[in-house]
């Protein structure tokens, strides 16, 4: 039977098997890797038609986020600014710098500028802003370090498990209410956080929503 | 549907259709299957196999390209000058007003981002409740349709706004004295308008002016003038009337101000516990009406011999006097009908000034008078049941009058203002003829229809202006009460159109005419001078205080004598060979002006419930002795009928319609829906029904004899949702007589049938221990004596949830998609189908997802695609949802709705039509190339890409293809109204939604009910009214034998029939009461046997 079976034919039962495993164990894990939006979503940074460096504005220059962001406490919808809003400064400050030639013009004509969305939900998601600043959540969990970034990126993956994370025990997230726009904002300590998360749920009556009907309408 | 047979056993007690009381082994074929068979199969030429190879190659093609990987790059545009107090997302609203013939609806309407998508009723104003009508839920969609006039015209060319407003000017330069300058309106309450009219004819002293409507409500408001010496226009305070006769007055359905007569006489028919008062509906009519369906008695005449009864009942009325004589003349031929007369016409009697007597405005104004006479005669007037209002006198001359002018080549200039004469006029004044006769024509209309330029017949110039939405315009108009509004822009003119008040003050060569100038001038002579009153005026939506006060008005009998010496007697009433013929306002389409919208088009009319169609109306004993019953033999896969076509013969004009059996009709009375049939129109109300003015002239507006009916051996499909979803005869509607209802209050829960043995269930249910989480308990109760039927909240659900029109074709597979239908059961019994359908009681119940606690939709989803969340509701996620449509085979109530077709992406002309149909070839492209090209798009065509979702409700989800849906108890609203209380509360505990601080939202179904039968709120809050409400007496459960555990539950109906009556015994106890006792086999009232049982 040699003639027909050579030698190696022997451990090809065995090899199949180990390569079977292998791949399938690197798909999977290539899978759980690159097929999430911790993979397709975070990092994501597009540049932008004006770079407009929220560590300049934000990190040394201290520009509340609800300056440019004036809605996000009244509105599910964290507004982009208006044009008009960054030419309250800039008919001052850099008023001739040609990085701001597209704002300069956009107030002059009304067109707006097109800023690159990073930030996106499924349409069937239905993310409200106001009712998470105004109840101890700051912008940073969501969108990370933006008081840092020269350029917005993508900082978490905004997946529905990431939502329901938080949604599921959000005591370890929730800070006072003076605190929500402090982007640089720390906790004492881990402890801290966990007691003073525990009393914010009491005293605000948070509650942990896991409901489809939360998000979903 | 079986010939009605007079051999035949009798029927069940409650049925929705012929088909059901037949018990025809389809109709059980049909039941039995969850949905019916087609519903489920595509009857395109591309067959499944087709299907699949077609998509395995897009498949192929997907991969190969890879373009799926990249994200795309979108832009976000911010202003770039922020206007002052807007946030995006957050809806603004703003108070305006829709106008109507004689007055107008108080609105509130919703503002997202800019474009108006949902109409509220105004419940400030002192005339409302916030309730509205069908028409103004469905506006909204007729502002962003697609086919409404977008241009300026000359005989037919296109050309600017400029160009057409300078030819208007310059028109208006050669008026001189306005000798030969016809204007033809419509009917308005405008002051504005009035005041723009005074311009004119003060500068064109001889021009001639002219109102119309094809469906003119003004016969009481002419007998009343006539009547009191005044110009007058009763107002019914239908809540004080404890006795009500309607005599061919549907004042629940289709007269003018149906919103405000359904809120008071719901009042009146409000009865919280046993000792409350009720009041009593009479009606006598030839159509089955909604004011039929809600009446203790209903005696059905035929139009002939209507005259006869209106005298009948005044013979029986009115202190004998001047006019014996001619009443008994006249009332001669009702003589037939004298038990049901007198024994109401005593009744009505011994009300003192609480009983009230309504015309209709199909009678005749001789008839008006005497309803006068006899609200005189019973103290209705005196008692304020019945008000007079002043109005300004009519002025105005008929549309007759300007067609001989036409005919006589008198008039050179002829200006048409809003309507459609060319397609509603009366047919025999040839009105497209007549108005080729006018050198010019300048018309302002919403549509280019028939009334538009038409190069066959017209030989002058024709200027074709586009009309703006009155959700575009600045107006002014008055309620019914008088009460001064304004009509409010939400949006610029979409396709720059004008409005009425424009083009008269450009004609008047009027200093200002800008709509909004014309307007606020005229608020300055009415309202105040200041800015701030003008402001609270727009704010508020009305003007307090405007609202008219009664008028003392003095009777003069005597100016009645010549008008009723006008009339003639009856010769009799019709026979089969001699039919008698109602013209009737349509429910859904009014006149034929809301025939290109969807949303009305697929409403079900609110008694036949037919959709996308008209029919001929005849009784089942007409049908049976004229042989008009549907083609048995010819049935299609779906087990729909093919229906007899048949052409009316009156004088010597004919139509050619589809037959509808219709229960409770007069017998050899044909019953002709107007405002279908439409030659022009747009993509909608194309094809739909016939066009019954061809055979209505200017002598028979509203009823005709002497019709002559034959079969023309054609048939025609007609879509109905009547037999749908059906519920097998187990007392899902209730009812007991008043008198029965005070000795056993709980009748209601007393028929629930037996309960299965309780088992302890295998599985506990989650959602028992998952509710103490929930900070409310959301649950609803309908007041089923309130409901009325009207079907407003059908279209209320469509606009606030996004809800698709399916189109005619998947109606009649049940696939229709609204989430709260009203279902209507017939009553009545007989010895043979005949007698049983010859003149039954009907019922409306509103039927939505029950939310049941026990939910069996929820354990059958095998991807948990709907399930419970911690406040009650039974959630549905459509993105998780996979299409089995078990969840739907699952429901007892049958309320849940698939999508068979991607209806948002489909042009509206072609629903149903699949999108891989290998002909469907249009402007270039293939049908699949465009769904690759723009999968959100799909296959709509730029113009409805552009227009219809700007309808869409942004708060919620659009649906797809595949995807179960239902009602939500309008989740948004819910959760929206908990985030604005969490926003409030902040770092404080208050997040609870309380009835008593009014922040529990309302669904969109019970802020349209105009009845206020619905209530919605909080079960866990002991003082919220549904918990009151449910803890009524005749509160009950739906299928209470499923253990659903429903967070739905109605109250049952009360009836209020009179004792005296000739028809009580056999109204004396609902059937159901029958129904129950052969389920049960013990009597449905555990206090005694229903009376009168015997005599059935």
């Amino acid at each position: 039977m040699s003639d027909v079976f050579p030698k190696w034919t022997n451990r090809l039962p065995r090899n199949l098997v180990v390569a079977a495993v292998l791949i399938g164990t690197g798909v999977t894990a290539a899978v759980t890797y690159y097929f999430t939006p911790k993979y397709t979503r975070v990092g994501y940074e597009p540049i932008q038609p004006v770079a407009f460096p929220h560590s300049v504005h934000v990190g040394q220059l201290g520009l509340d986020c609800r300056y440019c962001h004036n809605t996000e406490e009244k509105s599910w919808y964290a507004n982009i600014p208006a044009t008009s809003t960054c030419m309250n400064c800039h008919v001052q400050v850099l008023k001739d710098d040609p990085r701001l030639a597209l704002v300069r013009q956009s107030a002059a004509t009304g067109e707006p500028i097109p800023w690159v969305q990073i930030h996106k939900l499924p349409d069937y998601a239905y993310f409200n802003h106001s009712v998470h600043v105004n109840r101890g959540v700051s912008c940073v969990e969501c969108h990370g370090q933006i008081n840092e970034m020269d350029e917005v990126y993508h900082a978490k993956p905004l997946s529905m498990s990431f939502c329901l994370d938080c949604h599921r025990d959000p005591a370890m997230r929730l800070r006072p209410l003076a605190e929500i726009t402090h982007l640089d904002w720390k906790p004492e300590s881990a402890a801290w956080q966990k007691s003073e998360g525990k009393k914010i749920i009491h005293d605000w009556h948070v509650q942990s929503l896991e409901n489809c009907s939360t998000c979903h309408r | 549907m079986k010939n009605p047979s007079t051999s035949e056993p009798a029927g069940p007690a409650y049925w929705r259709s012929l088909d059901e009381l037949a018990e025809t082994p389809q109709f059980r074929q049909w039941v039995e299957r969850e949905f019916p068979s087609g519903a489920g199969e595509m009857f395109d030429p591309v067959t499944r196999r087709h299907f699949v190879k077609i998509m395995s190659a897009s498949f192929l093609l997907a991969g190969l390209g890879a373009t799926g990987c990249r994200r795309p790059v979108e832009n976000i545009y911010p202003f770039a000058k922020m206007p002052e107090n807007y946030a995006h997302g957050v809806p603004q609203f703003f108070a305006t007003a829709m106008p109507s013939r004689r007055g107008a609806l108080p609105l509130v309407v919703k503002s997202s981002d800019g474009r108006p998508t949902k109409v509220e009723g105004n419940p400030d104003h002192p005339d409302s409740n916030g309730g509205t009508d069908p028409f103004a839920q469905a506006s909204v969609l007729s502002l962003y349709d697609p086919d409404r006039a977008q241009r300026y015209a000359l005989n037919g060319s296109p050309g600017s706004k400029a160009a057409a407003l300078d030819a208007l000017t310059a028109l208006a330069g050669t008026f001189g004295n306005g000798e030969g300058v016809a204007f033809l309106m419509e009917q308005s309450s405008s002051p504005s308008r009035a005041r723009m009219q005074q311009l004119l004819r003060q500068k064109h002293p001889n021009a001639r002016w002219f109102v119309y409507e094809p469906v003119d409500m003004d016969a009481a408001r002419h007998a009343a003038s006539l009547a009191y010496a005044t110009s007058v226009t009763p107002y019914y305070n239908l809540e004080k009337a404890e006795k009500i006769l309607a005599l061919d007055c549907d004042f629940i359905g289709t007269e003018e101000n149906a919103a405000i007569h359904i809120r008071r006489f719901a009042q009146g028919r409000h009865v919280a516990g046993k000792d409350d008062p009720m009041s009593r509906l009479y009606a006598v009519e030839s159509l089955f009406t909604l004011t039929g369906l809600n009446a203790d008695h209903r005696l059905r005449v035929a139009p002939s011999l209507m005259t006869a009864v209106v005298a009948r009942m005044a013979l029986n009325i009115l202190p004998s006097g001047d006019w014996d004589a001619k009443l008994k003349e006249l009332s001669a031929p009702a003589q037939a009908f004298d038990g049901w007369i007198v024994s109401c016409a005593n009744d009505l009697k011994a009300g003192g000034g609480k009983s009230l007597v309504m015309g209709g405005h199909r009678l005749p104004v001789a008839a008006h008078l005497l309803v006068l006479a006899m609200n005189e005669a019973l103290g209705a007037v005196a008692d304020h049941t019945l008000e007079f209002h002043q109005v300004p006198e009519a002025t105005e001359e008929d549309i007759g009058e300007l067609a001989k002018a036409l005919n006589a080549v008198k008039i050179t200039t002829l200006v048409i203002l809003g309507g459609n004469p060319a397609y509603n006029a009366a047919a025999d004044l040839n009105w497209p003829l007549a108005q080729a006769k006018a050198k010019t024509v300048v018309r302002l209309g919403y549509y280019e229809d028939e009334t538009s330029w038409n190069p066959q017949s017209h030989a002058g110039t024709q200027w074709d202006l586009p009309a703006a939405h009155y959700l575009e315009s600045w107006g002014d108009a008055l309620t019914a009460n008088g009460t001064y509004v304004p009509v409010q822009p939400l949006i610029e003119p979409l396709f720059d159109g004008i409005t009425e008040l424009e083009v008269l003050a450009i004609l008047a060569g009027a200093e200002k005419t800008k709509p909004y100038e014309i307007v606020r001038d005229t608020f300055r002579v009415g309202g105040g001078t200041g800015e701030n009153e003008w402001r609270k005026f727009l704010h508020d939506g009305y003007l307090e205080g405007s609202a008219a006060e009664p008028a003392s008005v003095e009777f003069k009998g005597k100016l009645m004598g010549p008008v009723l010496d006008l009339l003639k007697p009856a010769r009799g009433g019709p026979d089969a060979k001699n039919l008698d013929v109602v013209f009737h306002r349509d429910a859904k389409m009014d006149d034929g002006r809301h025939n290109n919208n969807g949303w009305l088009q697929e409403l079900p009319d609110p008694i036949t419930k037919l959709t996308w169609d008209n029919a001929i109306l005849v009784s089942p004993k007409t049908a049976h002795e004229l042989k008009l019953a549907p083609d048995e033999a010819k049935r299609d896969q779906t087990q729909r009928f093919y229906d007899q076509v048949v052409e009316i013969k009156l004088g010597d004009r004919t139509v050619r319609g589809a037959i509808w059996v219709q229960p409770g009709m007069a017998d050899d009375t044909l019953g002709l829906a107007l405002g279908y049939g439409r030659e022009r129109t747009g993509r909608i109300g194309r094809n739909s029904g016939y066009n019954a003015y061809r055979v209505r002239t200017g002598d028979a507006l509203h009823y005709a004899s002497n019709a002559q009916l034959t079969l023309t051996g054609t048939t025609y499909q007609l879509s109905t949702t009547q037999s749908h979803w059906s519920m097998e005869g187990r007392a899902p509607v209730r009812e007991a007589n008043l008198a029965d209802f005070r000795k056993t209050p709980d009748f209601a829960p007393k028929m629930d049938l037996e309960k299965p043995p309780s088992v302890a269930p295998m599985y506990p249910n989650p959602f028992d221990t998952a509710k103490s989480k929930g900070l409310h308990q959301w649950g609803m109760a309908i007041d089923l004596n309130k409901c009325v039927g009207c079907s407003a909240c059908m279209v209320a659900c469509q606009s606030e949830n996004n809800v698709p029109i399916v189109g005619k074709e998947m109606v009649g597979k049940s696939r229709e998609m609204h989430w709260i239908r009203i279902d209507r059961y017939y009553s009545g019994l007989g010895k043979n189908i005949l007698e049983a359908t010859a003149d039954p009681q009907a019922m409306a119940q509103p039927m939505l997802c029950q939310h049941c606690e026990a939910a069996p939709c929820e354990n059958v989803c095998p991807v948990n695609a709907t399930s419970h969340d911690e406040e009650g509701l039974n959630v549905m996620v459509y993105n998780r949802c996979v299409g089995t449509r078990y969840c739907s085979n699952n429901c007892p109530y049958k309320v849940r709705r698939f999508n068979f077709f991607d209806y948002n992406r489909r042009p509206l002309d072609q629903l149903y039509r699949s999108p891989i149909d290998p002909t469907n070839w249009r402007d270039g492209k293939w049908e699949l190339a465009r769904w690759w090209e723009n999968p959100d798009r799909g296959s709509l065509p730029e113009d409805e890409w552009r227009l219809v979702r700007l309808v869409k409700n942004p708060d919620v989800s659009v649906r797809m293809r595949g995807v179960m849906e239902k009602c939500t108890f309008c989740l948004q609203r819910l959760e929206q109204a908990k985030i604005a209380a969490k926003v409030k509360a902040r770092d404080s505990d208050r997040i609870r939604l309380s009835e008593k601080e009014g922040t529990i939202p309302r669904t969109a179904c019970q802020q349209a009910c105009p009845a206020e039968a619905i209530a919605f709120g909080d079960v866990s809050d002991p003082d919220s009214t549904v918990n009151k409400w449910k803890g009524n007496p005749r509160n009950y459960t739906v299928l209470d034998v499923l253990h659903t555990k429903p967070r739905v539950t109605y109250l049952a109906k009360v009836r209020n029939p009179n004792p005296d009556m000739p028809d009580y015994k056999k109204h004396a106890a609902p059937y159901s009461y029958d129904q129950y006792s052969e389920i049960m086999g013990r009597p449905a009232l555990e206090a005694e046997e229903p009376a009168g049982k015997g005599a059935r």
